[in-house]
């Protein structure tokens, strides 16, 4: 990183004096001479978050207006009477700005002036531009494979750079598999590239991979972090959260390659789509993933607002490259995004039924055996008997209990309670209010209660407790389950406060709780009363609401009753509301198609118009920083004018515009575009020459050497070992963990070790608790994923090697393996470490790597020789070679598994 | 960091980096052309800036990540023991005398306490709740001290009080990951993290950054207390454990001796030597010098963590007991640690909270019994440091997340069994002592029955900066760069408590 720092730095000083020198009268660049200056030496005081003076330098309309002194501080064409050049050229302290700074250098006012003196001209930052076709450089050379070669091989020859040859067939072997796959290739794909001598075997090798189930694994992987996908809640208990099936659905999205505007339409607004299937609901569970508090005591609302937060950064970190929260509390201070624009931008989000409740509603309800079948017959009566929208409404109820209203909306509570700030609780005579129900045409209450009483009469009032009554609701023992209970209610017209009274001559204490409720849904009674088949269409209505389903939190748009208002925050205090706002998208980007609805639909079409500059060169940058290591902009989650600026704009430029345009939006066709490019298949070895002119490998005359991620390393060596489960899909699973990692109070959830095979599943089937994740994944750089992980910084630390060294979860791998390497091969030692060797890195293994594991192959049979006792521990006692000889063999293993060349991908 | 500054600090560490590879890589750098690259640029453009308002101040050599950096300024401490009792205890039993909230014992809260406020728990109209302990003043400070802490009352002259702590987080996790990260949200990086990165570590075969846990349980907010949020994963806490290994693999695999795991390394690293000839990656020497100190730590992680030679005085003095999992435990290795070097060793003891449904959650009964368990080993640390010479160099302070109400916790609007509390955010006590801080000091005076602070109200951003000013460090100026933009521990606030420094 320091290293790099220092060589941008290096160039910048550089070029800028050059440019002014030689081309005195060239037409000054917004982007790459003036902005910069502002932004390190006048917009911290001059921008979105201060305007000292009045005077603010991020909107152009704003820096040309009149300042605190009544005058405009820039007179486009005159830089003699702007009072900018003025006060950045003047010698007095007082007055010369940057104030107590150091003064701009003659470059930089020379840059300020003439810029002024050539009108003053605001640019648009690359990236807020919508993508162009990018013309391919017309450069001949052997090397190209395809039309990423000649952006890089361009930039190569400026810099007097030679790119490097094509890597060894075994090593690009190692690398495209893990990059593609997450895992090194199978034996059989492996054996028929090393021996496919033909032009074609590299670009069989690369579909064999894109084809393989494993493929979806591996890019789930990534997108989990975006997710910040998590089997738990977060906070204080930090309980379970059952969300696996969107994972699932990640998994098998991957693998049809569903086009990438579906997959984010999916996801952003599965729920808005045309009758939507059970997978477009489960989509919708990206933006689920957001964390709720269950601590006693917490306020619902403010983790609501929380949660809605975090979808908007979330939407625009992961999927646009834009750092968005700075606008939460001002302007943002670098780039032109408003305040106001952050909260129209929320109101899009802010109307999900999400409420911080305890059961995360809504849920999907996913029926079981008969019960689904029960479901399909019932949508076919309704079908048939009943209007289509009646039908949907049902249908909806159904699948997904939604439209209700939470209980946790009571307010004014005497004598009753939030209990545990979920349900409202009432005591004997106890009262509460449910405020602002619409009941225009509502004849039918459905609600879910719970008691343990029998005799308790609940009383509903209109408007007050001393109101007209509305009904009279007995209710029956449920022996403490919770239940659904339908009754009929009389006709009323407009928005009224309920009041709730709850009175049951039985119950003698008044501190004690007498029913508590969930939630309550006002709607009409069942259609089609004059059909055949009415009665038992309503028996299985009823029955297929209470029945036992399989649930995944998903987002619900509210209904226009329960429509929510979106307020600015003022300097982002949820407390205090600004001016009301309505959904929007900002300013600055491609504006939102009129025909399109403002909700999170017409966003996820806004995104994915090919005019949005943002969504493709977000997603192609991150898949090149997936294979190479780095994005051509290093900072993945802010493309903003303070992000790191691209490596090779024109190159991303044009892969954007071919993932949309050429490709469809077809992920495996951009990564063959990728993998196929003479790029990506250069040998990775460096020289002193190059480390030296390039130390990080920006310029990309060598191929990709990187660390495995946490996944990618251990899935590897599951693999290796021959002990990789290859089962998809499912619950998450609990494989070998230290004890004592899980302590959350309030919670007695325990790691119960998965049995069997599901010990050996992929990463992405561990279960992930974000208050305590998987140790050995979070010492290899993996997130906890409260939030989205954006970008994972790889560090290389000695907690790393110990993972690698000690954790019993390696071992048993270095175990397995090592049985392996013995039964497969003859018995000499030699040629089974050989052998091992080659069936890790698909070459020879080197003399002198042969010659320093043999060697530790013979201290330790020496050891386990002597030491009878050593050597069933390390072999676990449960081996067919219970002998000195698998235990040394053991030890080589454990030490394969360590190798910086398998650390690594080469 | 000023400019200056930067380029100061770029250049010492630079040069640190140099020796560093001249003692541990001798034979490497020559090779290492990332090395001499970094130096060779640097003495091309001696008045180079890096483009701070791109990179920040994000120094860390992702090689060697842990490498001992100076502060912005000389501080006064070198160390930081932070002890946190996790769910809250009630300042009005500990440190917080009002003789005036005993005679208001058992008549209703007057509304104007309660008027737009809002409760963890509790409803409607509470009791209010006289002081479940009586206080004494102690030493020459001549400050009130309760009959919970007899032990602490011995030291009261060298701790500084602030009894006017304020929060704007009343639930748990959210109150802790304010406190320890500067956010109530999940995601930024904690204070360790923060010190860590800023200074790295004294001791390479040690962790930077130590957490110890007690009380049964986590913290309520969890590992993210400890979590080093946008910075690189290596300044996260690392949690040494008294039961398993005490620390995540340090132990070999059982049958693996040391002499093997040492033929194992090197085997590892002779291969890893090759390698590096081969393709030249400076990532590949780092992971060989990882190795290294991997086999170090595990000598000296298990000997730190080791307290059964600790002579019988010093079990004495802290009331430890060897092979236990306590928090007594944990402050006697609290003090080994930062003695061999270690710079932030956090602690966290579960089970303060006190509302009243369960005897343990009683301010007369649990939260006696949790201060005998906590008053002998705090007094001794600051007795013990003294006595190294380590006291004036390491800063100890000793908290929570918030305080407690003056009135009983009416949960739901009932009575509850016992004398509990609700949570409280409006004023609650924390202390510390050595590193610079001025010793029997008081600061910041609350209304007479404890509710709200009337003088020297002080909140976490205030706190963090003074430990950071105490390390060497203005908390308005040490940032790390990410999305776009400079973050700071204490975000947009935070003044330094001069008062309470000597």
């Amino acid at each position: 990183m320091k290293n790099r720092i220092l060589f941008f730095s290096g160039l910048l000083v550089l070029t800028i004096p050059v440019i002014i020198y030689l081309f005195p009268r060239q037409e000054i660049d917004y982007n790459t001479q003036v902005k910069p200056i502002l932004n390190k030496k006048c917009i911290a005081c001059h921008g979105g978050v201060k305007q000292k003076a009045g005077f603010s330098l991020l909107f152009r309309e704003e820096a040309l207006g009149n300042t605190e002194s009544g005058k405009p501080a820039i007179i486009p064409g005159n830089p003699g009477a702007s009072e900018l050049i003025r006060r950045i050229s003047i010698n007095d302290p007082e007055e010369r700005m940057p104030f107590k700074h150091e003064p701009l250098s003659p470059e930089e006012i020379d840059i300020l002036t003439l810029w002024i003196k050539q009108g003053a001209k605001w640019g648009e930052h690359w990236a807020y531009v919508s993508i162009q076709n990018q013309e391919v450089p017309e450069i001949k050379s052997a090397w190209i494979k395809n039309e990423i070669d000649p952006f890089i091989l361009e930039k190569l020859e400026i810099e007097n750079l030679s790119p490097s040859a094509e890597a060894d067939k075994p090593t690009l072997l190692r690398r495209v598999s893990l990059d593609l796959t997450g895992l090194p290739p199978t034996e059989r794909i492996a054996k028929k590239f090393l021996d496919d001598h033909s032009d074609k075997a590299y670009e069989n090798l690369v579909n064999d991979l894109l084809a393989s189930p494993h493929y979806g694994e591996r890019w789930t992987a990534m997108w989990m972090d975006l997710a910040r996908y998590a089997d738990t809640r977060g906070y204080e208990a930090d309980r379970s959260r059952t969300i696996w099936k969107y994972r699932d659905w990640l998994i098998r999205a991957f693998n049809e390659d569903k086009p990438y505007d579906e997959f984010l339409t999916e996801q952003m607004a599965g729920d808005l789509l045309p009758n939507p299937d059970d997978a477009q609901y489960i989509a919708t569970a990206f933006h689920r993933n957001t964390m709720t508090n269950d601590e006693g005591g917490t306020e619902n609302e403010e983790f609501r607002t929380a949660a809605v937060l975090d979808r908007v950064n979330t939407t625009w970190s992961a999927l646009m490259g834009t750092t968005f929260n700075c606008v939460q509390c001002h302007s943002h201070p670098y780039d032109p995004f408003k305040h106001d624009e952050y909260y129209k931008f929320a109101a899009f989000f802010n109307n999900s039924r999400d409420e911080d409740t305890q059961a995360e509603y809504p849920l999907l309800r996913q029926y079981k055996g008969a019960d689904s079948l029960k479901l399909l017959k019932l949508s076919s009566w309704l079908k048939e008997n009943v209007s289509p929208e009646k039908g949907d409404e049902y249908y909806r109820l159904l699948k997904t209990w939604q439209p209700t209203i939470n209980s946790l909306q009571c307010d004014e509570f005497e004598n009753a309670a939030l209990i545990s700030s979920w349900y409202a609780g009432l005591r004997n005579n106890g009262s509460c209010r449910l405020p602002r129900v619409t009941l225009d045409d509502k004849n039918r209450l459905m609600f879910r209660y719970t008691t343990t009483l029998t005799g308790g009469i609940w009383y509903i009032y209109l408007d007050s407790l001393n109101g007209s009554l509305l009904k009279t609701i007995p209710l029956q023992d449920t022996k403490g389950e919770w239940k659904i209970l339908t009754s009929q209610l009389p006709s009323q017209t407009g928005i009224h406060n309920l009041y709730f009274r709850y009175f049951n001559p039985t119950l003698q204490s008044f501190e004690k709780t007498g029913v508590m409720f969930e939630w309550f849904q006002f709607g009409q009674q069942f259609p089609g009363k004059d059909k055949t088949g009415y009665k038992s269409a309503l028996n299985a209505f009823n029955d297929l609401m209470a029945a036992e389903v399989e649930t995944t939190p998903i987002l619900v748009e509210n209904n226009k009753e329960l429509f929510r208002k979106t307020h600015l925050f003022e300097r982002g205090n949820w407390l205090v509301h600004g001016k009301e706002v309505t959904p929007e998208v900002p300013h600055l980007l491609n504006p939102m198609d009129n025909q399109m609805p403002k909700n999170r639909l017409g966003l996820a079409h806004w995104m994915t118009d090919k005019k949005n500059p943002l969504v493709s060169r977000t997603l192609v940058n991150r898949v090149w920083e997936q294979l190479f290591g780095f994005g051509l902009v290093e900072t993945l989650e802010d493309f903003g004018t303070q992000g790191i600026p691209p490596t090779h704009q024109e190159l991303l430029d044009h892969l954007s515009w071919q993932f949309m345009n050429d490709f469809n939006w077809s992920l495996k066709r951009l990564l063959k575009e990728m993998v196929m490019s003479a790029t990506y298949r250069q040998d990775s070895k460096t020289n002193d020459q190059l480390l030296m002119k390039d130390p990080e490998n920006k310029l990309y005359a060598r191929g990709p050497r990187t660390r495995l991620s946490a996944e990618q390393l251990r899935d590897q060596t599951l693999a290796a070992s021959k002990l990789l489960s290859t089962k998809m899909y499912g619950k998450s699973v609990m494989p070998f963990q230290p004890g004592g990692i899980w302590r959350s109070p309030y919670n007695d959830d325990v790691w119960k070790m998965s049995k069997d095979e599901d010990q050996y599943r992929r990463s992405i089937y561990t279960y992930w608790k974000r208050t305590a994740p998987y140790p050995s994944m979070i010492t290899f750089d993996a997130g906890a994923r409260e939030v989205c992980v954006t970008r994972r910084i790889r560090t290389n630390t000695p907690l790393q090697a110990l993972t690698t060294l000690n954790d019993s979860a390696y071992f048993i791998m270095a175990r397995s393996f090592a049985i392996n390497m013995q039964v497969a091969n003859d018995l000499d030692v030699e040629i089974q470490i050989s052998k091992g060797y080659e069936s890790l890195f698909f070459k020879p293994i080197s003399g002198k790597r042969l010659a320093a594991l043999s060697e530790l192959y013979f201290v330790a049979l020496n050891k386990f020789t002597k030491d009878k006792n050593a050597m069933h521990e390390i072999l676990g006692g449960r081996v067919p070679n219970n002998n000195p000889k698998t235990a040394a063999l053991v030890t080589v293993a454990n030490a394969l598994f360590n190798l910086d060349e398998w650390i690594n991908k080469n | 960091m000023t400019q200056k500054g930067i380029h100061t600090h770029r250049l010492l560490k630079e040069v640190e980096k140099a020796a560093l590879q001249h003692k541990t890589r001798r034979h490497f750098l020559k090779e290492s052309a990332m090395g001499l690259g970094a130096l060779a640029m640097g003495a091309l453009f001696p008045g180079c800036e890096p483009k701070s308002s791109v990179f920040g101040n994000n120094f860390f050599d992702p090689t060697n990540p842990l490498a001992p950096k100076p502060p912005m300024f000389p501080g006064k401490a070198k160390s930081v023991i932070y002890i946190h009792m996790a769910g809250a205890p009630s300042q009005l039993e500990l440190f917080s005398y009002k003789p005036e909230l005993s005679k208001l014992d058992g008549q209703d809260c007057p509304p104007s306490l309660l008027e737009g406020k809002k409760f963890a728990f509790i409803r409607g109209v509470p009791k209010m709740l006289g002081p479940q302990a009586k206080f004494k003043q102690h030493g020459q400070s001549g400050l009130w001290l309760s009959e919970n802490l007899p032990h602490l009352s011995t030291v009261i002259d060298d701790i500084a009080i602030l009894n006017s702590v304020t929060t704007d987080q009343f639930n748990h996790a959210p109150a802790q990951l304010l406190m320890h990260t500067g956010t109530a949200r999940l995601g930024r990086p904690s204070l360790g993290s923060w010190v860590t990165y800023g200074l790295g570590s004294e001791n390479k075969n040690l962790p930077g950054f130590v957490v110890l846990t007690s009380g049964g349980n986590n913290p309520d907010a969890g590992k993210s207390v400890w979590g080093s949020g946008f910075l690189p994963s290596v300044y996260q806490g690392v949690q040494c454990r008294s039961e398993g290994d005490p620390v995540l693999f340090i132990n070999n695999p059982h049958g693996m001796d040391r002499d093997l795991r040492k033929a194992s390394i090197e085997a590892i690293n002779k291969i890893n030597q090759e390698q590096y000839e081969e393709y030249k990656d400076p990532e590949t020497l780092s992971r060989i010098a990882q190795y290294e100190m991997a086999y170090k730590m595990q000598i000296s992680v298990p000997e730190v963590m080791n307290i059964a030679d600790e002579p019988a005085h010093i079990h004495a003095m802290y009331g430890t007991k060897p092979g236990e999992a306590n928090f007594a435990n944990n402050v006697l290795l609290a003090r080994k640690l930062v003695e061999k070097g270690v710079r932030f060793v956090q602690l966290f003891d579960w089970g303060w909270d006190a509302h009243g449904d369960s005897a343990g959650n009683a301010v007369d009964i649990g939260l006696v019994n949790k201060c005998r368990k906590v008053d002998r080993p705090i007094t001794a640390l600051i007795l013990d440091l003294k006595q190294r010479g380590l006291l004036d160099d390491t800063l100890v302070i000793w908290g929570s997340e918030f305080g407690r109400t003056p009135m009983m916790e009416n949960r739901e609007g009932k009575k509850m069994p016992f004398k509990g509390r609700d949570h409280h955010a409006e004023a609650f006590s924390m202390w510390m002592a050595g590193g610079g801080i001025k010793g029997g000091t008081s600061y910041g005076e609350t209304d007479e029955i404890g509710y709200s602070a009337v003088s020297g109200k002080v909140e976490a951003f205030d706190i963090q900066a003074t430990i950071l000013n105490q390390l060497g460090f203005d908390h308005e100026k040490f940032t790390f760069e990410s999305q776009g933009r400079p973050f700071r521990l204490t975000d947009v606030s935070g003044k330094v408590i001069h008062q309470i420094l000597a």
